[in-house]
């Protein structure tokens, strides 16, 4: 293909926008898959990214489209996550591209999360197409929503393709302004290879793939390569292409976008944001790389039997083997025995990581509370970073905590402005500024404890704001903060799985909210159990779970068995799920009672 | 419709289902002598009849102890007409005490009432009231049941709408708490989680479920059990009714949609098995769980049955395993090991 019948773009789109309906349409529409083998969103491929609908992996679809211009294009589309803590991952497929389409609803308008996606594909000097989708919908105010474009984000909106991609309407302008007004790829096959390495993925059979955009050069099947941050070599296996199913090719040539496969072991060994380059003929500098990802919500997880142990860390090294961004370490917990200490994205990652552990490995577990990162200044001046409540030390060692804050951008209709801003005041938010986007709606900033976030911000928001509200974030950095640690009691000993962090002037309250919840949660057993939460040696809350006076079926003859012996089964059932702490059965939803303390009871 | 089931030649004969005395006495008559016909009456060690207060009278019970019934079992459930009455029960306190009465002089020498603690506008007071009374009538045998709320019950959802009023949480464990007392100063021992009785008068036949063992059934809803499966016959007494006249006897041995059948792998079996023993005061014997199962109960739960030695929640008595009385008040509890 001639370079300068190749575009490289991605989508920016909010959660619900229509991308991954939009992306099926191209490429149905290409002619890349027939109708009969178009599986509906085809690109959400894991179980996980169709039930949430939500993307969380990189994809990257190669398709030939013949434009009304009579002449052949190569499309490669890269499809970018649209969640905050995926944030990275756009970033990655972004500096792949030289062009994205900015897809909003056209009934809903601009979201936090598109601005701060858009913002991003700037930085990275892309061509921006804005595409107004659902125009099918009665609700759909097309020129509303190109006027906010251009206000907001400040581009030009008047050539934005208007489209739905459900009916197919305006599908064809997208593909011909693809072709038009986003850039070739300025590359060169004879220069030294260069690749960047933009996402990678485990084959049990191939070892690590590796997702590429080739800048210049060109990769074969069995030649050498360098991975240039780590001098590694390897020979090059398998070339190829997604269609989107992977097809192998004879040759990626600069401008393309593909896979190759070369025997890598471990995604380690080639990391994601590496360059890749010809290991006869290596070019001068690599490519500029991405930041790392960094964890910034921490938990612990806890296998539910014992005897799970090994099953959970060969489950965390599966995933690992594809998330990079998972950490996890071995952690010892009084209560809880022996699990890990893992660390996510945000909380969006947590649950996925969770649920895949649940369901593609079997394993039931105990996770507890995420909490964030402490920096603790200690009196003898060294400086501790904290990831895990019960490690927090003992306040006479401590000169100051510092915790990260964030800064978030809300954007609301008008009339919630109120219930947004009592909320984010009461979440320990500071307000910085507020500008109106149209009439209607409203973009606030506020600088918020990355804590209160993860605790329940973002629910909240949406239930004070009835789902209008949206939320995107990015770390601004650590602040100082009056934090104590308020453990909690049951029976009388400490469990520290239940540790929670909170900030002084609140402990007293959550103290007591959280023994509530707590007794609420706990199942009644045939003893009474006192729920204490305490500051160090001072107890602040109390409330007992009270004793179960019987649990007996007073009536069972010979036609009842089958019934009741169901009943105690389905009864046990809900106990495999619970954690023996000493003489205390706790249910899961105990070590999360931090999280919904403020949900009616 | 001969004999199939391994059942015991003098093996005990139960009419059960609420109220069988809805059928005039012909009808039982006519039951009872088909089964006499076909051999499954046959001089049985034990013969009971349920019945409600409110429909026997002198005559009838006089012609069911003809037909060979020696024990009946009364509804009773209160002695209060307003908790009878919240009940939904057709009798007043009154009949009932009358019932007993004209069963005695029927000659039934072995009667047992069944009771309810926990019922709808029962307090303490009442309950003690009624157990009193019903002890004056010097019965061989009580049925005392706490009631439990079962999801889906009509008493169910007019507890959660607020339309009838149950003891509290702490009344009725002091009613349960009670009965056992009461009744054994009496004389009436507690045999079973519920029942109670003078010594050799407990009911053969329950016996026989509470030790697993197979039984034969008949009729609407009723279920048979031969050891490794059981069948329970639909419901719908006009499809039971039609279907069984149908019936040839190699029909009997096959699926048909006049029942469902359950059959019982070993592990459940001996899960069963353990959940009824454990019901009757005298408990377990390991020894024959181990003979009927091949296998070793002690071995197998070890772990859990030692965390209920350690509660004390049971006791182990060289091969057998009983609940102790705090055991059984958490029976769930223990049950739960064997599902």
């Amino acid at each position: 293909m001639q370079k300068d019948h190749i575009r490289n773009f991605s989508i920016i789109a909010h959660i619900d926008h229509g991308k991954s309906t939009l992306a099926d349409r191209l490429i149905e529409m290409t002619g890349t898959l027939s109708k009969r083998e178009m599986e509906e969103q085809i690109l959400d491929s894991m179980d996980l990214e169709k039930e949430r609908g939500i993307t969380i992996k990189d994809q990257a679809v190669q398709s030939i489209y013949r434009a009304k211009n009579g002449e052949d294009y190569m499309l490669n589309f890269i499809d970018t996550p649209g969640h905050v803590d995926f944030n990275y991952e756009v970033s990655r497929a972004l500096a792949a591209c030289e062009g994205a389409l900015l897809v909003i609803d056209a009934s809903q308008g601009i979201e936090a999360q598109t601005l701060a996606n858009t913002y991003l594909a700037l930085d990275n000097n892309l061509e921006i197409i804005p595409v107004i989708n659902k125009i099918d919908l009665p609700s759909a105010d097309p020129d509303k929503v190109r006027k906010e474009i251009e206000d907001v984000i400040g581009i030009d909106a008047s050539e934005a393709v208007l489209c739905s991609a459900k009916t197919g309407e305006g599908v064809e302008e997208i593909l011909e302004a693809i072709v038009e007004r986003i850039p070739a790829p300025e590359c060169d096959d004879n220069k030294p290879l260069k690749a960047l390495v933009f996402d990678s993925k485990f084959d049990s059979y191939k070892g690590v793939l590796l997702y590429l955009r080739v800048y210049d050069g060109t990769i074969r099947k069995g030649m050498k390569i360098e991975m240039m941050a780590t001098g590694a070599t390897y020979e090059v296996t398998e070339v190829g292409v997604f269609k989107p199913t992977p097809v192998n090719v004879d040759v990626l040539t600069a401008g393309e976008v593909g896979f190759l496969a070369a025997a890598i072991k471990t995604v380690g060994e080639a990391r994601v944001g590496d360059t890749v380059t010809d290991a006869a003929h290596p070019a001068d500098e690599p490519l500029p790389g991405y930041r790392k990802a960094t964890p910034m919500v921490f938990c612990g997880l806890y296998p539910v039997e014992n005897t799970d142990y090994d099953n959970l860390r060969d489950a965390l090294e599966k995933l690992h083997l594809n998330d990079a961004a998972l950490l996890f370490e071995p952690e010892t917990s009084t209560a809880l025995g022996f699990g890990f200490r893992c660390g996510f994205l945000g909380l969006l990652h947590m649950d996925v990581i969770k649920e895949r552990l649940e369901r593609e490995y079997k394993l039931d577990l105990i996770t507890t509370a995420p909490n964030v990162v402490y920096q603790i200044d200690k009196t003898s001046g060294d400086i501790e970073l904290v990831d895990n409540p019960s490690a927090f030390p003992d306040p006479t060692v401590i000169a100051t905590v510092s915790e990260p804050y964030v800064t978030a951008t809300i954007i609301v209709p008008k009339d919630y402005v109120g219930a947004v801003m009592e909320l984010s005041q009461e979440k320990r938010g500071e307000y910085q500024n507020m500008t109106y986007l149209d009439e209607d709606r409203v973009m606030i900033h506020y600088s918020l404890p990355l804590s209160e976030i993860i605790y329940d911000y973002f629910d909240r928001l949406k239930s004070c704001s009835r789902g209008y509200a949206s939320l995107d974030y990015e770390l601004s950095g650590y602040k100082p903060s009056d934090l104590v640690k308020v453990d909690i009691l049951l029976n009388g000993d400490p469990v520290d799985a239940l540790s929670a962090i909170v900030h002084r002037e609140n402990a007293q309250v959550q103290g007591r909210r959280l023994v509530e919840r707590l007794r609420s949660l706990i199942p009644r057993q045939q003893f009474s159990i006192p729920v204490q939460a305490a500051i160090g040696n001072k107890v602040i809350a109390r409330e007992d779970v009270a004793a179960l006076r019987k649990d007996v079926l007073a009536k069972c003859y010979g036609g009842d068995i089958t019934r009741k012996r169901k009943l105690l089964e389905k009864q046990k059932a809900g106990k495999k799920r619970m954690k023996q702490v000493g003489t205390v059965e706790l249910p899961q939803e105990a070590f999360m009672a931090i999280l919904s303390m403020d949900k009616k009871k | 419709m001969q004999c199939e089931l391994p059942v015991a030649k003098e093996a005990t004969i139960y009419f059960g289902g609420g109220t069988p005395t809805v059928l005039s006495t012909e009808q039982i008559a006519k039951v009872v002598g088909s089964l006499k016909e076909y051999g499954w009456w046959n001089n049985p060690a034990e013969a009971t009849i349920e019945a409600n207060p409110g429909t026997v009278n002198d005559e009838k019970l006089k012609a069911l102890r003809e037909l060979g019934f020696d024990r009946i079992s009364l509804g009773v459930q209160s002695l209060q007409d307003n908790e009878l009455r919240a009940l939904g029960r057709i009798h007043t306190a009154e009949q009932a005490l009358y019932a007993i009465e004209e069963a005695k002089q029927a000659d039934f020498r072995r009667i047992n009432a069944d009771l309810m603690s926990g019922i709808p506008c029962q307090t303490v007071e009442s309950f003690r009231n009624t157990m009193n009374k019903i002890l004056q009538m010097n019965l061989s045998h009580i049925s005392a049941y706490s009631l439990i709320l079962e999801e889906g019950t009509p008493l169910e959802r007019m507890v959660r709408e607020d339309k009838v009023q149950l003891p509290d949480e702490k009344g009725s464990y002091n009613m349960y708490e009670m009965t056992t007392d009461i009744l054994a100063k009496a004389g009436l021992q507690r045999y079973e989680i519920s029942n109670y009785a003078a010594p050799g008068e407990e009911s053969l036949h329950n016996i026989v479920y509470w030790h697993y063992e197979p039984y034969a059934a008949f009729g609407a809803g009723a279920c048979s059990f031969t050891g490794s499966e059981r069948r329970t016959n639909t419901a719908d007494v006009l499809q039971y009714i039609q279907g069984s006249a149908n019936l040839s006897l190699s029909a009997l041995k096959t699926e048909s949609d006049l029942w469902q059948t359950e059959s019982l792998d070993c592990k459940t079996q001996i899960g069963e098995a353990m959940i009824m023993g454990l019901r009757m005061s005298d408990g377990v014997n390991l020894q024959k769980i181990q003979q009927r199962f091949g296998i070793d109960i002690l071995e197998s739960y070890g772990k859990e049955i030692q965390t209920l030695l350690d509660r004390k929640m049971a006791e182990c008595e060289g091969r057998t395993l009983r609940l102790t009385p705090y055991g059984m008040r958490y029976g769930n509890r223990a049950f739960e090991v064997f599902v």
